[in-house]
């Protein structure tokens, strides 16, 4: 038996999380699972609490794109953009920003704070990569500016 | 895995372009060479940025290759005026 699934088993058996939540990490534990390492996927089960049939499908799927979508009415036409970023890119994104120089990294929290956007750069580190990046997958941001005549949409799917 | 074709469409209201197909893997191949050949300038590069920031030169390489890899799937559509811009990679 696999250690990890023995671990889960155990912690069942000392009734420190409950059936439900047992088979949602061990769904969670297997390689083709979609569900996201570390976190309940939110799989339904059966009445015994275990998967008993293929209609215990995921519930929640892991989402690969960030999508941005923007309409304008300008006096020249309308302006469209549709742009759709892949997750993945992101997570590089952000590996990305640990080979920025600490000094820059000071520069631009300094620079963002000075323009009102109080974000530290230097703690979004790839260790919380996953956790950012699942609460993205909640995202979705709507804004409309009637006097502007502008839609923007930001969203996952 | 790296985007293999590019998908670009350019549009206006004087000028069609067709939808253009580009097989990237024919610029991976020749870029490839063109990598081996400056390696000794990129390997200096590479561990230049490592010391800069404290990162080992493997990850530094793993990084950007995740971001080349990455790229797949990116969408970009704008249009503007009767302009159309679409760039796919697939």
């Amino acid at each position: 038996m696999n250690e990890n699934r023995r671990q889960i088993l155990e912690m069942l058996a000392a009734g420190k999380i409950t059936a439900n939540e047992a088979e949602q990490l061990i769904a969670a534990l297997e390689p083709n699972s979609t569900a996201p390492a570390g976190e309940f996927a939110g799989r339904t089960a059966g009445s015994n609490g275990w998967p008993n049939s293929e209609k215990d499908a995921p519930v929640k799927t892991r989402l690969k794109y960030l999508r941005v979508l923007v309409e304008s009415t300008e006096k020249g036409g309308p302006t469209t953009v549709n742009v759709r970023v892949p997750m993945q890119l992101l997570r590089a994104g952000v590996r990305l920003a640990s080979l920025i120089p600490q000094q820059a990294h000071d520069e631009l929290d300094a620079t963002l704070s000075k323009h009102g956007v109080p974000l530290t750069l230097s703690q979004i580190k790839p260790e919380n990569l996953e956790e950012l990046i699942d609460h993205l997958e909640d995202l979705s941001v709507d804004v409309d500016a009637k006097d502007e005549k502008a839609k923007v949409r930001v969203f996952c799917e | 895995m790296i985007p293999n074709v590019a998908v670009l469409e350019i549009e206006s209201r004087h000028f069609h372009m067709p939808r253009l197909w580009i097989p990237l893997i024919l610029l991976w191949i020749p870029l490839i060479l063109v990598f081996l050949l400056i390696s000794p300038v990129l390997f200096i590069v590479i561990c230049a940025m490592s010391m800069a920031t404290g990162v080992g030169p493997f990850r530094v390489v793993r990084i950007f290759w995740d971001i080349l890899s990455s790229l797949r799937g990116t969408d970009v559509r704008v249009t503007s005026n009767g302009n159309k811009v679409l760039v796919r990679l697939l």
